[in-house]
């Protein structure tokens, strides 16, 4: 039996699946991301580990992720997010051909080939508005806990408009809408929407037309979800653990390249 | 910190210097030493260590200096290089130089060295008319007619005919620096994580600011040094990099290929202070020898060309021998030589399905996560696919 991780390091959180050799799932792990890539990722995998009731030592292939990929020492490979994104959703939902990933600071937009290759792509890295990052100064202003963000948005009856693209200026709309005594729920839901209509953007850029796969920490909020099936017009496909998809997307690529290796040894 | 991790760092506070700064430092162990500038891809360094003087290569200025008056008397379509070599000769940078040799590379070396000796009064700027074709006898006869006259310009320069057993003695010298640094590619190759490409071109270009007599020892130490340490172990795709002969990549250019997924195993960076293949016996004659090795055994250029080896079979037989699975071509922006065979290469390259990928660099590049995205997602294609 074989063991392989990957390791997500993202600028929220650092997520990590360890699969076997059959693609099956044994434990993953979670740690906010800190300054320290490489500590983080390691307290990140050992957590990992013992979800999956094995020691480090037993993990015979690492494949590093996300932006802070680079600052995993002990990596066997470093993998774009955009090429683990593609092929962790293809494998939780091989009818999707398009991808959204939205994490903390980047939402990204996929296209995919046959067997979850990336056809093409657009991202937003340079500007926190349209992605987790907006949602974390929404539920700052508001005084939500983040966790209940999607809960809250799911209470809404007449959402709001949030129509600026910057996150600081969005912040002027929702002292408004509070002045106005607009309910927290509706003014949620208002965020989420927005954040939707600028998913939407750019899931047009690589064509969207059939179901995407929605993947990342957003996709946690179910009031994000919502808002996402009503303005894509798509049926928008969620994965138990959309946090740890494109860890998984790395522990199969590595998967791949660890059988590579492996094969003249077991010929 | 290793004896590797040392010698590199020696290196890269070298190559942080301007040429009259290493020149200094090397006046430090060899006091009153004169240098004389080498500027790419290649010249017989022998005979300038036989006149007494530091041969010193001449690789541009990297971000060290801002670019003021050169823009003035070359257009921007010009190379980073000639722009950066003719700045340090207008701002009286070279003190200490004697002289700098060029050769007939390109149409932009040709007039750089014109335009240099203009504003350079009362150095010595020689042209050296490097042969560009075929190995035959005239081309023999040719180069070594060449290599004597700047062997008795130089020793008039200087006051001292330069003799025989001098430049056989400075021939030793180099053999010995060119056989280690193979050695050490050697070493890079079979077992890559062990020094990386950007280490061993920060070692390699340092080599052209150091006298050979403190070369020999610096790389002596790594050599020995090497078997000791331990890999880093790497999923990667084995690349050889071509087309940076002349002007070099900023070494974070190298770091970012080999992040991005990239074993280097073979690479034509500083190759004109490598370029035999074998050792050069100096025999009676060392200049003759020097010239007969530069037409019949140094490893093809784009700045030379041989109808019976063309150099596009000089790469191919470069990455088979490398065991490469593909070829980065990081040319310089505006480098006519490399841009103009990278048509040919890339031909080459399509008909034996050797992937490859193409990259253009600048002295003042500062960043590289586009280029580095670039070269990951190639591996990407390569590795997944």
């Amino acid at each position: 039996m074989a063991y392989i991780a990957g390791v997500d390091l993202g600028s929220g959180g650092t997520k990590t699946v360890i699969i076997d050799d059959q693609r099956r799932i044994l434990g993953t792990g979670n740690a906010r991301s800190q300054a320290d890539f490489d500590a983080v990722a390691r307290k990140s995998l050992a957590e990992a580990c013992a979800a999956a009731g094995i020691a480090r030592e037993q993990v015979e292939y690492v494949a590093a992720t996300g932006l802070g990929r680079y600052s995993l020492d002990d990596r066997d490979i470093q993998i774009t997010e955009l090429t683990c994104a593609a092929r962790g959703a293809h494998a939780f939902f091989p009818e999707a051909r398009f991808v959204l990933d939205m994490g903390a600071q980047c939402t990204r937009a996929l296209s995919l080939r046959e067997g979850g290759k990336v056809k093409a792509f657009r991202t937003n890295e340079k500007c926190a508005a349209g992605s987790g990052g907006f949602l974390e100064r929404v539920a700052r202003y508001l005084e939500v806990p983040l966790a209940d963000l999607g809960r809250v948005s799911m209470q809404a009856d007449d959402p709001q408009p949030i129509s600026s693209v910057c996150a600081v200026l969005a912040e002027s709309e929702i002292i408004n809408h509070v002045s106005e005594g607009k309910t927290i729920p509706n003014i949620v839901r208002g965020a989420h929407n927005s954040l939707a209509e600028r998913s939407l953007a750019q899931l047009k850029l690589v064509g969207v037309d059939g179901p995407v796969a929605f993947i990342g920490g957003v996709a946690l909020q179910q009031g994000m979800v919502e808002a996402c099936k009503e303005k894509f017009r798509q049926p928008v496909l969620v994965a138990q653990h959309p946090l740890h998809v494109v860890a998984y997307g790395a522990a199969l690529l590595g998967l791949t390249r660890w059988q590579k290796r492996a094969a003249p040894a077991m010929a | 910190m290793t004896v590797v991790d040392d010698a590199v760092q020696q290196c890269r506070d070298l190559l942080d210097l301007l040429p009259a700064e290493a020149l200094a430092r090397a006046q430090e162990r060899h006091p009153r030493v004169a240098g004389f500038a080498v500027f790419p891809v290649y010249a017989p360094v022998e005979i300038i260590h036989a006149a007494g003087l530091m041969p010193l290569g001449l690789f541009g200025v990297g971000n060290k200096l801002e670019i003021t008056n050169a823009d003035s008397r070359f257009q921007s379509f010009i190379c980073s290089i000639a722009k950066s070599t003719l700045e340090l000769f207008l701002r009286n940078e070279m003190k200490g130089f004697t002289g700098a040799v060029f050769s007939s590379i390109c149409d932009v070396a040709r007039n750089l060295a014109s335009v240099a000796g203009r504003n350079a009064p009362g150095m010595y700027l020689e042209y050296l008319h490097l042969p560009q074709s075929s190995p035959t006898e005239a081309c023999r006869e040719f180069t070594r007619s060449e290599f004597r006259r700047f062997r008795d310009n130089l020793g008039a320069r200087t006051g001292r005919p330069i003799t025989d057993d001098a430049v056989a003695r400075s021939l030793g010298l180099y053999n010995r620096v060119r056989a280690l640094t193979r050695q050490l590619y050697q070493e890079r190759r079979h077992r890559p994580g062990v020094l990386s490409a950007a280490e061993l071109f920060t070692v390699a270009q340092a080599c052209t600011r150091l006298m050979p007599e403190d070369a020999i020892p610096l790389l002596e130490d790594l050599a020995a040094s090497l078997p000791m340490r331990k890999p880093v172990s790497r999923d990667c795709v084995r690349v050889v990099i071509e087309g940076s002969f002349c002007e070099q990549p900023p070494i974070e250019l190298i770091e970012a290929i080999e992040a991005a997924g990239c074993h280097v195993v073979d690479d034509d960076l500083v190759v004109g202070w490598r370029l035999f293949r074998h050792d050069v016996p100096a025999g009676p004659d060392p200049v003759a020898a020097l010239a007969d090795a530069y037409v019949a055994d140094s490893c093809y250029t784009s700045v030379r060309f041989n109808a019976a080896q063309p150099r596009t079979t000089g790469l191919l037989r470069r990455a088979k021998d490398a065991g490469a699975d593909a070829v980065v071509f990081a040319a310089a922006k505006f480098c006519e030589p490399a841009l103009l065979d990278y048509v040919l290469f890339r031909k080459a390259l399509d008909e034996q399905g050797v992937p490859h990928l193409k990259i253009e660099f600048e002295e003042k590049m500062w960043t590289f996560d586009r280029l580095r995205t670039e070269v990951e997602t190639f591996t990407e294609s390569m590795l997944f696919e």
